[in-house]
């Protein structure tokens, strides 16, 4: 038998529109990491009971896809775009710098969960390639030595 | 009155003081590409000083003019119309003055209407639209996309009023008969696919829009999203009434949250106004729609695994049959379009046939969107007839960037290939050219790639996208690419293989085994550079060497010049990998993980040259010790 705690009925409230047979399940977990910045473990009893699957369909669709976080984001995620124009014009150099400043490498926070980051795909935004996300807002066109300065500024930020 | 009329007539008053404006409008451009460029800014700093200054200031979509973003349109009472580019929040002021005053020189792109203005050519004569027919995007950078009344006041929905009028067969034979297919990069016949809807006997039905646009370099679906929506709602409209479906189900990409954002709004708006749900504008026609945000995942962009991943799952291609017209979302009758193919029905019926097919070529009537972007001198999208060469479009975009030549075209994502200039450049664009070259036209990005790149290293960042992307589903695409992977990162390390091109062939026959187009089509890039740059490719495996000095195994960074750049270059180095011997700087390669800092830093004190040219890899001297010591190496 589950016991509802308070997290439990935050979700279940959250999600109490989503419909079982009704191509909700993405919107379900979107729900719930809009609401938390990750799918917190807890979420995959109550979303599959909420659309009457099993939890483990629930986890294999979550596992699926880059976009869904099991963990919690860090304060200020930064998202490298791994698309072609990124790629012609310099974004392996912003990417090594990236990882060498801030000693982590792709979905890792640094120790004090304030910056991670994302491996990301292109948006169309190649004008300003190559190009970083910050928290969703494109900066760029970058160089390496630009990345530097950006990397210090969000560790100054954060 | 009609439903129609009561709206039109809404509508018009609305339009009226955007189209005639009493006092000066400035319309600005808020896409995502413009957002990147800052136009946020742009428009709350044009938002205050219009308060003060006596001008009004409205948004639109997008131009496609991505490569002058921010774009700002300024309206004259008197009937003038200038486009203005590169208007950052920052200098808005000094732009805001300027326009008002007259013209805005330094900011102007080009004259859309009145008369012309010295020094400022006229919008249409620039080769950047003068290859352009706007026909889908006639309305990109002129509406409100966030604005129901601005697109019923051209016109809009007045073609799904005389789309019902004929007889459903009637209508899909109108759009069979038209060459209007797919523009996904399958084109395949839109009015066969809506035939087979309509025929199949479950309900209820069930209309798809895949907006998973996950081509990189592509962002056609976008525009149409982020500047005219309900161009798109409306040929759902259109296919609903076709085909009998009563729900569609629009499923757009986790990276486009302004499309998502601005269809919703539309979808909200346009069944506010009685045209979505349960009696479309009085026709008796029930349709409504919701968008599904998609969560990161390229094979979704598979219309198998799209409705898969809709039906409460993981995103996996599915073996047809059953196709989605027999079973699709939640096990109905389905049929699925791009978000271009949706609204191409709504600008064939619009236009009329006659219209329609006055452009293109003989097998492919009408017109298809394209962006371009890479090492293009002018990035964006621009709508252009079938058939037009790809030299004449890349001439649009201004040709390739700083002087240098175009080494190749990479078309219609990591599944459609890359050819070389001398293959690509005359190249009509329409699908049939593409295929005897072993290649697709895909479904519109097109991404140019100049000189200064590396085909092995373009290799390996596709064959990680495939790899990466794979559903896993197949063994052959799973272990494939994986295996293509191993064999271009080491090909990039100097390490490859003699035997690994017959591996490479082996693997491009085993790939065809795969379920969907993933896997099938996941060596097209490979096939493709293997037979156009063989020499490029061999250079690394035969001579330990990165040809364009991209390969960053094959590569070093050394100091030539003592300058005082070095000593800031030395400082930005970010794993310490500058040493000063006898007062003079020297890099440390086994430290220097060649992220280029230093040489932005110190562009002429510091060179890249090849790593191994008085030495070799050096597992290939340890190979060469076992082999003299008589041991087999593992």
């Amino acid at each position: 038998m589950t016991v509802d705690n308070e997290a439990t009925l935050e979700i279940q409230h959250l999600l109490r529109d989503f419909r079982p047979q009704d191509g909700d399940l993405l919107g379900a977990l979107h729900a719930v990491q809009h609401r938390y910045g990750y799918i917190p473990r807890i979420a995959f009893r109550v979303v599959a009971r909420q659309l009457r699957l099993s939890e483990a369909k629930v986890y294999g669709a979550a596992t699926f896809y880059s976009e869904f976080r099991l963990t919690p984001s860090p304060a200020t995620l930064v998202g490298w775009c791994s698309g072609p124009a990124c790629r012609l014009k310099g974004s392996e150099g912003v990417r090594r710098m990236l990882e060498s400043r801030l000693g982590i490498t792709f979905g890792e926070n640094t120790g004090d969960n304030k910056l991670g980051l994302h491996f990301a795909q292109c948006n169309g935004t190649c004008e300003y390639a190559p190009q970083v996300w910050v928290n969703g807002e494109v900066v760029g066109p970058l160089t390496a030595a630009s990345t530097s300065d950006l990397v210090q500024k969000l560790k100054d930020e954060a | 009155m009609s439903a129609y009329e009561d709206l039109r007539a809404a509508a018009d008053a609305v339009w009226a003081p955007i189209a005639r404006p009493q006092r000066p409008l400035f319309v600005v451009s808020l896409n995502t590409s413009s957002i990147a460029g800052g136009a946020t800014h742009t428009f709350d700093a044009l938002r205050k000083l219009g308060e003060g200054a006596g001008f009004d200031v409205m948004l639109t979509g997008d131009t496609g003019i991505a490569w002058a973003e921010p774009v700002v349109q300024v309206q004259k009472p008197d009937g003038q119309r200038i486009l203005y580019g590169h208007v950052t929040g920052d200098r808005a002021d000094a732009f805001a003055q300027a326009a008002l005053a007259g013209v805005a020189a330094d900011f102007a792109v080009g004259v859309v209407a009145g008369p012309p203005v010295a020094g400022v050519p006229m919008l249409a004569d620039l080769p950047w639209m003068k290859i352009q027919v706007r026909w889908m995007m006639e309305h990109c950078g002129v509406i409100d996309p966030e604005n129901i009344d601005h697109y019923i006041a051209l016109d809009g929905y007045k073609t799904f009023e005389e789309a019902r009028a004929m007889e459903r067969d009637q209508l899909i034979e109108v759009i069979k008969g038209s060459t209007l297919r797919g523009h996904s990069g399958s084109f395949f016949s839109t009015g066969t696919k809506w035939g087979f809807l309509k025929d199949a006997k479950a309900e209820p039905k069930y209309l798809v829009c895949n907006a998973d646009e996950g081509d990189p370099g592509a962002w056609v679906n976008r525009v149409v999203m982020e500047s005219d929506p309900h161009r798109l709602l409306e040929g759902m409209l259109i296919g609903a009434y076709a085909t009998g479906a009563a729900y569609g189900w629009i499923y757009i990409r986790d990276e486009y949250p302004l499309a998502i954002e601005r269809v919703r709004t539309a979808i909200d708006q346009a069944r506010a106004r009685g045209i979505l749900g349960e009696d479309a504008l009085g026709s008796g026609v029930r349709f409504d729609a919701e968008v599904v945000r998609g969560a990161g995942s390229y094979v979704c962009g598979d219309e198998t695994g799209l409705i898969a991943s809709v039906n409460d799952g993981r995103g996996m291609p599915k073996i047809k049959p059953p196709f989605p017209a027999q079973s699709g979302v939640l096990d109905r009758p389905t049929n699925v379009n791009n978000v271009e193919t949706y609204a191409d029905v709504t600008t064939l019926l619009k236009l009329g046939a006659a219209t329609y097919s006055s452009v293109g070529s003989e097998a492919n009537r009408g017109t298809k969107m394209f962006t371009v972007s890479g090492d293009v001198a002018r990035g964006g999208c621009l709508e252009v007839p079938f058939g037009t060469k790809v030299r004449d479009l890349l001439a649009a975009a201004g040709g390739i960037a700083h002087g240098r030549a175009l080494k190749a075209m990479q078309q219609g994502g990591p599944l459609s290939g890359m050819l070389p200039a001398e293959v690509a450049l005359d190249l009509p664009l329409e699908p049939e050219p593409f295929r005897p070259l072993g290649a697709g036209m895909g479904g519109g990005g097109i991404v140019f790639v100049d000189d200064r790149a590396c085909v092995v290293d373009l290799n390996l960042m596709f064959a990680h996208f495939l790899e990466d992307e794979s559903c896993a589903r197949c063994t052959t695409c799973r272990i494939g690419n994986q295996r293509m992977v191993e064999i271009f990162a080491r090909t990039s390390r100097g390490e490859g293989e003699a035997n690994d091109p017959d591996r490479l062939q082996s693997l491009a026959a085993s790939f065809q085994n795969s379920n969907c187009f993933h896997g099938q089509l996941s060596p097209t890039i490979m096939n493709n550079t293997m037979q156009h740059f063989r020499a490029e490719y061999g250079a690394h495996v035969l001579e330990h060497r990165c040809p364009a000095k991209v390969c960053a195994p094959l590569v070093r960074y050394r100091v030539i010049d003592q300058g005082r750049a070095v000593d800031d270059a030395a400082k930005i180095c970010p794993v310490e990998a500058f040493e000063k011997h006898g007062g003079k700087w020297q890099i440390d390669d086994v430290r220097c993980i060649r992220c280029n800092a230093c040489k932005d830093v110190a562009p002429d004190d510091i060179v890249i040259e090849d790593r191994y040219v008085d030495a070799i890899p050096l597992r290939m001297i340890e190979s060469a010790e076992v082999a003299r010591a008589g041991g087999v190496r593992a």
